[in-house]
């Protein structure tokens, strides 16, 4: 693999016009001002559906995304792809659904190793983006729930919340997506109004979480 | 974004809906309508979700999960019933939806909830296109309507106990000063202080209104007339010491079982320092427990003065006040005055037509108006007629003269007990008024033929005509000419609609309500002329129309709805909406006369609390669509 193909798009030998070209438009896509209020800051949750939880041997079957833009959900903002077909094009797609939004995972260091490892597999590049994981937020906010690094099952069930099909990456992504409404919701009403300041708060408490 | 996320986001919000109704009833095309379009929120705990400062509401709610406080906006007066929780599938704020308007209640998540939203042209759209969503918001509005005349009976009810049940505290029960005496005073001087101030119980107490003993009327035949008693002596001579007594916060309940115990008509009673308070007899007890519906009629069936009828007459509203305050509504409520109402005229019309020996006439006594719908309120004057045949050989003017005088007398009578004399003279003592069945139709024609402004007002009076005694052929013939005459003239229908037309319910554009600018009653609405009148004036054009006997509103909106087909839950929402009115003004004359103003139908809308203002509301925009139907079928 030629090192000048990490930087310039569309230098991968295998990845198809189209994908090529929105990967270079999302690498020259504008950043999101991450002091806005949450009210004005489109974030967008991402959630896959592999085959195992091994991040050595499992492989990416589909890559779901719902965007939560002004604090609500509409069923028509979100994307559903499976890497079948055309992997290339599925995650080509996942990239101009979310653009440079705030990316939500439950579990980055599960999702986002995956999808980073897949993009760098099948894109040859690895997307910069604003990673947030709920894994981490939601016990920071909402402490008189859980106040540990709990799976996404208890969480659903502290908030009552359901989705139509669990383990399915939209299944899934619905659910997260409600908890991170619940987030937004109370990160609001105690002071935390922006992205930057979830971002933040996500990293302090990991910085504890080492330290203890 | 791609089709096949969408649709299993919408395939989750659709498991939702039909879980719950009215979702679950809900047309296939309609229910998907929804799914498509609604949008999921979340509100965190304690977070205002809606009030009415964010102005007119731009989406439905529906609770996905989660507890919503509704809680009423505004003065505290209406705390009482104020709040309701809303929990998964509930939704809101449904009136003010249909209304354009701000919400009047303020919605707070009291947990952290999530919320769809459906936008408000979605809601309209929905309406139109889901006869399930359209029934089930109609059902809504109804059941505010309910849960007013609940909120209005405990506020009666708890006048009533008060006023009423056998638990009221005997202070209460007194209301005027004890007429007493010291000690030392002469048994003349007493008898003399008794009989100057009308009382049967005389108290002897000291100069610190201890009570000594009491002297009764029912004392003096035995102690003074038969025993010749020296009425110098003092007065403590002839008293009975050791009067019976109790406090004033002992019921009315106890003085009676200790008047039984102890065969006294007279306790007195004292106040928390022992003092003399006052005095209450069998006879103030007795009037607690007398006023019931049997009763009264019993009374005025017993009657024969007119002392008695005005006892009945003051019966009639005591027994309003109670019922309302028994969760009748105000359709049974005027039909119940207006039966006993009924009662007692036939009975002063008896006593008269035996005084001025007239007891074989052959005539028909007629009530018009609001009387002849049997909508009577508490503050009606007086509206009646009289239908008389001439028997043969007869002088008709002789005749006619000596009717006259016996109207009068009723209508004087009538007056006394409390129905004023009508200022517009519709009197059976009125010349004009008191005619035979053939002067009557050629009346009535020449209304229907040329109905000017005059005819036009007098057919809202006269053709709301009903026999309250006498011959009731008469009047049955009176009616049969009406509607054969009015059915085909659609010449006179549509002045009669262009009339009652010129009358709208008072919604205003900006405000809710448009209210009088009348210099004395700034800032209200006449409940009768821009509010009853409405249904009243459309439902009477319907009955002619299509030929129902009935006279009140209410029946002639329901026979003449049917013949119309005008869907029955329709119908019924207009008649709600009449009745609701119709409440509201017995509620307000209920106060009114209670505070000795005179009753005049008139409300002013920011004095009513939020949820009765929303009915208020629904009930004039019934009255808009029952002119809007006239309009059209009247072309105006």
């Amino acid at each position: 693999m030629n090192w000048l193909s990490r930087f310039v798009s569309g230098a991968h030998p295998e990845l198809p016009a189209a994908a090529a070209e929105k990967i270079a438009r999302w690498q020259e896509g504008e950043r999101p001002d991450p002091a806005l209020p949450h009210f004005e800051t489109r974030y967008v949750v991402i959630n896959t559906e592999a085959t195992g939880l091994n991040l050595d041997k499992d492989r990416l079957l589909a890559v779901a995304a719902i965007a939560i833009e002004g604090r609500s959900l509409k069923p028509t903002n979100a994307l559903y792809r499976t890497l079948e077909d055309d992997p290339a094009e599925a995650l080509a797609d996942l990239l101009e659904f979310a653009g440079h939004s705030p990316w939500v995972v439950f579990n980055a260091s599960f999702n986002r190793k995956l999808l980073e490892r897949v993009f760098e597999a099948r894109c040859d590049f690895e997307p910069e983006a604003t990673w947030m994981d709920l894994q981490w937020l939601l016990p920071a906010l909402f402490p008189e729930h859980h106040t540990g690094q709990m799976r996404l099952a208890d969480w659903m069930e502290s908030f009552e919340v359901e989705t139509f099909q669990r383990h399915h990456a939209l299944g899934d992504a619905y659910a997260i997506a409600q908890l991170l409404m619940a987030v937004l919701g109370r990160a609001h009403a105690s002071g935390a109004i922006t992205a930057r300041s979830l971002v933040e708060i996500e990293r302090s408490r990991r910085w504890n979480q080492r330290a203890v | 974004m791609n089709t096949q996320a969408a649709e299993m986001l919408q395939g989750a919000s659709l498991d939702f809906l039909r879980r719950h109704s009215p979702f679950d009833r809900m047309e296939a095309e309609a229910l998907g309508f929804v799914a498509e379009r609604l949008v999921l929120t979340f509100h965190a705990r304690d977070s205002v979700i809606l009030s009415p400062e964010m102005g007119q509401v731009r989406h439905l709610h529906i609770v996905q999960r989660g507890k919503v406080l509704a809680r009423q906006a505004g003065s505290v007066s209406v705390t009482e019933y104020s709040a309701m929780t809303l929990g998964p599938g509930e939704c809101f704020p449904i009136g003010a939806l249909s209304a354009h308007r701000p919400s009047t209640n303020t919605y707070i998540a009291v947990e952290d909830s999530f919320v769809f939203q459906l936008a408000a042209e979605d809601f309209m759209q929905l309406m139109e296109m889901s006869p399930v969503f359209h029934l089930f918001c109609t059902k809504y509005i109804a059941s505010l309507l309910n849960q007013s005349r609940e909120q209005l009976q405990s506020q009666f009810a708890q006048r009533a106990a008060e006023q009423q049940t056998m638990t009221t505290p005997l202070g209460q029960l007194v209301n005027r000063e004890p007429v007493y005496v010291t000690p030392e005073v002469s048994s003349r001087k007493a008898l003399e202080h008794m009989a100057q101030h009308r009382v049967g119980c005389l108290v002897i107490a000291d100069a610190e209104q201890r009570p000594k003993g009491i002297v009764t009327q029912s004392d003096l035949l035995e102690r003074v007339i038969l025993a010749g008693f020296d009425l110098e002596r003092p007065v403590t001579d002839l008293m009975t010491g050791s009067p019976h007594m109790l406090s004033a916060s002992a019921s009315a309940y106890d003085a009676a079982l200790e008047m039984a115990t102890h065969g006294v008509r007279h306790l007195l009673v004292l106040d928390g320092d022992r003092r003399l308070k006052g005095v209450v007899s069998e006879r103030d007890l007795f009037s607690l427990q007398r006023i019931g519906l049997r009763q009264i009629r019993a009374g005025i069936e017993n009657a024969d003065d007119l002392e008695a009828m005005q006892q009945a007459s003051r019966d009639i509203r005591q027994l309003a006040l109670n019922l309302i305050a028994q969760g009748i509504g105000s359709e049974q409520l005027t039909q119940f005055i207006s039966a006993l109402n009924d009662a007692l005229t036939r009975r002063l019309i008896e006593l008269q037509l035996e005084k001025h020996e007239l007891q074989e006439l052959d005539f028909c006594w007629l009530a018009f108006g609001s009387e002849g719908r049997h909508e009577q309120t508490l503050s009606t004057d007086q509206d009646n007629g009289i239908i008389y045949a001439v028997p043969e050989g007869a002088d008709r003017e002789t005749l006619k003269q000596q009717i006259l005088t016996f109207a009068r007398a009723v209508n004087e009578d009538l007056a006394a007990c409390g129905f004023p004399l009508c200022k517009g003279n519709i009197m059976g003592s009125n010349p004009e008024l008191c005619l035979t069945l053939e002067q009557w139709q050629r009346r009535f024609v020449a209304w229907i033929n040329e109905p000017d402004p005059q005819a036009l007002l007098n057919a809202t009076i006269f053709f709301d005509f009903r026999a309250l005694y006498g011959n009731e052929l008469w009047s049955d013939q009176l009616r049969t000419f009406l509607l054969s005459r009015a059915k085909d003239n659609s010449a006179f229908l549509r002045m009669m609609a262009g009339n009652a037309l010129s009358a709208q319910p008072p919604l205003g554009r900006i405000r809710d309500f448009v209210t009088d600018d009348d210099p004395v009653h700034p800032g209200t609405i006449d409940l009768k002329k821009v509010g009853a009148r409405l249904f009243v004036d459309v439902a009477r054009i319907l009955s002619l129309r299509t030929g129902v006997t009935a006279s009140s509103t209410v029946e002639r909106l329901r026979q003449a709805g049917r013949k119309l087909g005008i869907a029955a839950d329709e119908t019924s929402a207009v008649i709600e909406g009449f009745n609701f009115i119709q409440l509201l003004r017995l509620r307000s004359q209920h106060l009114d006369t209670e505070h000795d103003a005179p009753g005049d139908n008139r409300v002013n809308p920011d004095r009513l609390n939020e949820l009765d203002r929303r009915i208020l509301k629904e009930a004039f925009r019934q009255a808009r669509k029952l002119q809007t139907r006239l309009k059209l079928d009247y072309q105006l």
